[in-house]
Parts: C-alpha cells; structure tokens; sequence
C-alpha cells in the first residue's frame, strides 16, 4: 500500500508540474488554449510514451499500464473524475440561469440535431468501411454511432469560460445543448446495450426494459435541476446561520459529489450531477463566493483531469485503424458542425453564431470513453474500435479549442437585437463627482455599506468598473463611469438605494471636513522626506 | 427583517409633546429607554443629534426618519412618534413633521438597517397612509397601518 500511495504521490506531482508548464506554454508562447496543453501533457508523461519507461527506482514505469479499459490506475483516475466533477460544478455555477432557461429550448433543438446527424454518419460509416459490420443494427455499428455523439461540455465550458463568454447567447446554448446531448448519449447507450445483449442473446428487443431506462436517465436529469433550481436558494438562507460562507462552499461542493454520485446510480454521467449542482447554486446570492473558494481546488484539479484524459491515447492502437479512424472523425466532426450549426440557424442564431455553436459542439471527452469501455467491456467493439473513439476524441478536442477560440472573435452572432436578460423596470440613480477618485471613495463606501446590510458585491466585468450587488433575489447593479456612479435598481428598492446613498454621501461630507482639519500636506511631504540624505560621507 | 418583529403597541406614541427636534428626539428615546431598548440615552442622543447636525432627517409631507448607528443599542430598535400639530424639523419642503419613525441600529453589526428604514418609510409613500396614521387614536390602530 505504501509503496501505490508513493507512486500515486509522484504521478500527482508530475501530472501537476506538467500540466501546468505546458498549458502556461500553450496559452502563452503558443497563443492556442490551456486545456490543449494539459491534454497533450498527458500523452507525453503518460503510459504509451515517456510515463512507459522503467525507472530502477520505483522498480518500473512511473505510469504503468493497468489491465482494463482505462490505462490509468484507479487511484489516479478517482482524482481526474474529481476534477471532471469540480469543472462542471464550477461550469454550472458560471452558468446564468435565466439566459440558460431562455436557451434551453434551442439548446435542445441544437443538440438533438447534432446527435441524429453524428449517429447516423458514424453508424453509416462504420458498416460501409468494415466489411465485418453488416447492417446498421449490428452491435459494433451502434456503438460507433453513439460513441460519436457525445459532447465534452468540459473543453468548450473551460475555454468559454476563460474568454468569458459563458453566458453569451451561443455559449449557454453551447452548454445546454451539450448537457442534453450527453444525458441523450447515455439514454442511447441504454438503447444500445440492450439491443447488443437481444442480438447476441439472439432474443428480440426488450423495448419496454429500453423504455425504462430512458425514462430513469431523463427523469433524474429534469427532477433534480427543477428542485435543485427550488431548493438551492432555500439552502443557502439558512445555511447563512452559520455566518460562514466557507462553510456553505463546502456544503454546495459536498452535495456537488453526492449529486454526481446518485446521477451515476441512475446510469447519468456524474458530471451531469455535478453541472446540476452547480447550476441550482448560481441563482443563489452567494454563487460569486462559491465560485471564489472553489479556485483553488479547480486550479488544481482541472489540469488533472485533462492530463489524465491524453493519457488515454494509445498511439499503437489508432495505427492500426488509422484511415478508417481518420474518416470516421472527420464526419463526426462535420457531423456536429452542421447538425448543430443548421438547427441553431432556424433557432434565431446568423451564421457566425451557427458556426460558433457547432464548433463548439465539436470536442468529444469523457462521455466518448465511457461510451468506448461499456462497448469494449461488454465485447460489442474490439480494441482497434476503441482505438477509433480515441482517436475522435484526441481530433476533436485538439481541432476544436484552436477553431472555438477563433470562432468567437467578431460582434454577435444572435439575430435578435432585443437580447436583453436585464430587468427592464429597473430605475437608473446618477450621482456625478468633481473627480475618478470622489466618485471611486464613494463607490467603495457604497460596497461597504451594502455588504453591511448583508449584501453579496462582486465585480462583473474585468475591464469596466461594474459591480453586482445582490441578497436573496434582490439585484442591483451598481456602475462606475469615470466621475459618474450609476445605480440600477427595481422600483421597489428605490427608496433602500436612495437612503443608502444618502447616508454614504454624508460620510463622504464627513472624511472631506476630516481632511480639511489635516495638517498641511505639503508640510506632511516635507517631514516625510527629511532624512533621508544625510551630510555624512556613509 | 420584518416591520413587525420590530414594532410593539409599548413603541408607539399617538401624542408627542415635544416642541423642537432635540425634544422630540428625546421624548422618543425616553419610549426606547422604557422599553429596555437602549442601554445609554445620553450616548444614543449624542449620536442622533450628531446625525441631524450633517443633514435633517426630516423629509417631506410631515414625514421624518431620525436614526443613527450608535453603541447605546445591541440590536436595531425602532419607535414611532405623532406629534398632532407638527413642529419644525428643518425638513428638505420647508413643512412641520408630523410623523416620526426613528431607528437606531448598533455599531458593526450587519445587518438590514437601512432596508428597514427603507421599508417602514415605503409604507407611508402614499398620502392615504400618512392620513391613516394622523387619524389614529391609539397605538392599535397606527400598527394596523403598516399591518400589524
């Protein structure tokens, strides 16, 4: 035992030495994404490369090949599904709950597209290319059908959310159409399974067992994210008696585990759970502090998960499938880019924003494996098949980071000008200053005065001076442009905002007759920089 | 916080006596004192008058807000005074206050003392309100306007 633990111990040490020098060279000298980075840190350090080789002082390879489907020891891959469920709670929590009810509905259309089109064109190909698959019923053909489908929500979410594009029209479309196609690819992959199990069980289908099944996948997906989206606001006021948002971090990312848990009961992918968690918590008033305490453990263990996904490749066997992986890709990838990008065109999005959102849709991630090892474990596809679902995965997610990125460059990419997720009743407050600084001592004084009242503030836009303020579902915003402070308010919270400010302005009133009653400042400078040079030679 | 965790029939005063804002002020506070709400009446007046000195709390149609945050308190407290003929309380339209809310909320505290002040003041927004409570009788009947 003492001797895993060590190993696992360096394994983590090297993943994370890795990761991190190869994603910062990636995003930075190579201006391409991190996550690109991480994935390919993992093929190198991992099994089928340098991770093979024999180190006398471990007594073998620092990542030695295990038996099963995953190549990784299971120590190792508990901590990637750690960070695979801490990225889709922290994705969840990104994730603006009103903009992604309004997308749903697309999000749906979207996704529902992407999957006919890439089953169909991987299902099809898979019989015209293999002359050992007969029909598109076969096991192997339905296996690479749906292994084709499923979207890794987990690359396009990080690199959404590091362009902070998150919530814009086409990436909460992206988000939801990618959810629903992974709750779908897991329904199909119970259909799967269970038409594989009647044709080589040679007993017909057990449609109503299929039906079953379905139902419990979809079930739990739209149980827990109604009374998550309920429950959550509920939680998080009374866990406020604790008077400790630590605590109430810990408590969200604690249930985040137990839903990605129970999620996998229900044949769900656990990072279903974990995205629902998430995104019941962001409607809450203390959805910027989770997300906050959540960093460090994110930064840590994200960089995990995808180092240990590019340790999945195994060069050896996608060459012996090479050509027919090749085509196999390349349609799964068109497949998404116009089975997504066209439903998404008569879903209100332009061009730019059809392309952006099938791009999006495009890397294919851990659903893809899971998808391969139940194919592979139950005998339905071989090794060289499975070679094929990572060589898609491997394509897809180092092709779509360069082109999501790109992509998503230029103005909107939604038809409808009316976008707006604001309140439209909220009142406008305008105080003008003399100066940035007058104006900037009373925006802080503000922020102080109404986390005293036990508001949340937190900063909305890196690059303009816009700060959300929010209790509960109370929401203002509050701006500042130069030596002007904006603050918008629904009216029925016009006359709390007005005594505020009023009450702020006399502090203001009061630290300026406090600086009128200071000693001089120029006699304070001068004090200041006597003695510093002195007569004496040292 | 609720209007009506705050409010009692022992807080409210249908006949303020007071003829000037330091009187009122004091008459309200002895309402407070009497009801075990603050702990040092000197402390707490110092600081409401301080509060008055930056700017007049009183604000239009006979309506004033006398508060301060002050250590003479643990918690927020409130009271509400009527003065029957008004008196001047150099409010922002120039017009005698006839009905005061004070509230005084501790030093360092979080909490929504400025939200209740907000809210109790909402509640007198419309001149009917305002009516309602120059009509009352009793300490009864003034709680019945912010419904309680």
């Amino acid at each position: 035992m003492a001797h895993e633990m060590m190993v696992l111990v360096l394994q983590l040490g090297i993943i994370v030495l890795f990761s991190r020098f190869f994603g910062w060279f990636f995003a930075n000298v190579l201006k391409q994404s991190q996550v690109l980075g991480e994935l390919i840190s993992g093929m190198v350090i991992g099994p089928y490369l340098l991770g093979g080789i024999h180190l006398s002082v471990i007594h073998g390879p620092l990542f030695p090949l295990t038996g099963g489907t995953i190549p990784i020891s299971p120590e190792l891959y508990g901590f990637a599904v750690l960070g695979s469920i801490v990225l889709l709670f922290v994705s969840g929590l990104e994730t603006d709950l009103p903009t992604f009810i309004k997308f749903s509905g697309k999000g749906t259309i979207v996704g529902l597209g992407g999957i006919v089109i890439t089953f169909l064109l991987g299902n099809g190909i898979a019989v015209l290319l293999n002359p050992g698959i007969p029909n598109m019923l076969h096991p192997s053909a339905l296996f690479l059908g749906t292994l084709s489908t499923a979207t890794s929500v987990g690359i396009t979410a990080r690199i959404l959310s590091d362009k902070r594009k998150l919530s814009s029209p086409e990436g909460v479309t992206i988000l939801a159409a990618a959810v629903i196609d992974d709750v779908l690819s897991i329904v199909l992959l119970s259909i799967v399974i269970g038409m594989s199990a009647a044709a080589s069980g040679g007993v017909g289908i057990v449609w109503g067992k299929i039906g079953i099944v379905a139902l419990k996948a979809i079930g739990f997906w739209l149980i827990c994210t109604i009374v998550g989206i309920i429950l959550a606001p509920v939680f998080t006021r009374k866990m406020k008696v604790f008077e400790s948002i630590d605590m109430i971090a810990g408590v969200s990312l604690g249930i985040a585990l137990i839903l990605a848990g129970v999620s996998e009961m229900f044949e769900l992918a656990m990072i279903i759970g974990a995205y629902i968690a998430g995104l019941s918590f962001s409607r809450t008033d203390v959805a910027h502090e989770i997300h906050e305490r959540t960093q460090g453990l994110y930064n840590f263990l994200v960089p995990i998960f995808f180092s240990a996904m590019g340790m999945m490749v195994n060069f050896g066997a996608i060459k012996e499938v090479f050509w027919f992986g090749l085509a196999f890709t390349l349609l799964g990838i068109l497949g998404k880019i116009f089975g997504c990008g066209l439903p998404a065109l008569f879903a209100g999005f332009n061009l730019r924003g059809a392309y952006r959102i099938g791009v999006g849709m495009m890397p294919r991630g851990e659903v893809t494996l899971i998808v391969a090892g139940i194919g592979l474990s139950s005998g339905a596809i071989g090794q060289d098949m499975f070679g094929v679902a990572i060589m898609t995965m491997l394509v897809a997610s180092i092709a779509a980071p360069p082109l999501i990125i790109k992509s998503f460059e230029g103005g909107s990419g939604y038809r409808s000008k009316a976008l707006d997720t604001g309140d439209a009743r909220s009142h406008a407050i305008e105080l003008q200053f003399p100066n940035f600084r007058a104006a900037e001592f009373m925006r802080r004084s503000l922020a102080d005065g109404f986390r005293e009242e036990g508001f949340f503030v937190h900063r909305l836009d890196h690059d303009r001076l816009v700060y959300q303020v929010r209790q509960n579902m109370i929401v203002f915003t509050l701006l500042q442009e130069q030596d002007k402070l904006i603050l918008n308010t629904p009216p029925e919270h016009e006359s709390f905002v007005r005594l505020m400010m009023m009450e702020k302005l006399l502090e203001l009133k009061d630290f300026l007759s406090g600086l009128e009653s200071m000693k001089s400042p120029d006699m304070m400078g001068a004090e200041l920089m006597k003695g510093m040079f002195s007569l004496d030679a040292d | 916080m609720k209007i009506k965790n705050l409010l009692t029939e022992q807080l409210i005063s249908v006949d303020l006596q007071g003829s000037s804002k330091e009187e009122i002020i004091g008459e309200m506070l002895n309402i407070l004192l009497k009801a075990g709400k603050v702990a040092d009446r000197d402390l707490a007046y110092a600081d409401l008058l301080s509060r008055e000195k930056k700017m007049s709390t009183g604000m239009q149609y006979g309506v004033a807000i006398p508060h301060a945050k002050t250590l003479a308190v643990a918690e927020l407290t409130a009271c509400i005074g009527i003065h029957r003929k008004g008196i001047d309380f150099d409010s922002l339209d120039g017009q005698p206050a006839n009905i005061f809310i004070m509230t005084l909320s501790p030093v360092d505290r979080t909490g929504p003392h400025v939200q209740f002040l907000a809210e109790i003041s909402m509640v007198l927004k419309s001149r009917a309100a305002r009516l309602k409570v120059l009509e009352s009788v009793s300490a009864a009947e003034v709680l019945a306007v912010f419904g309680i």
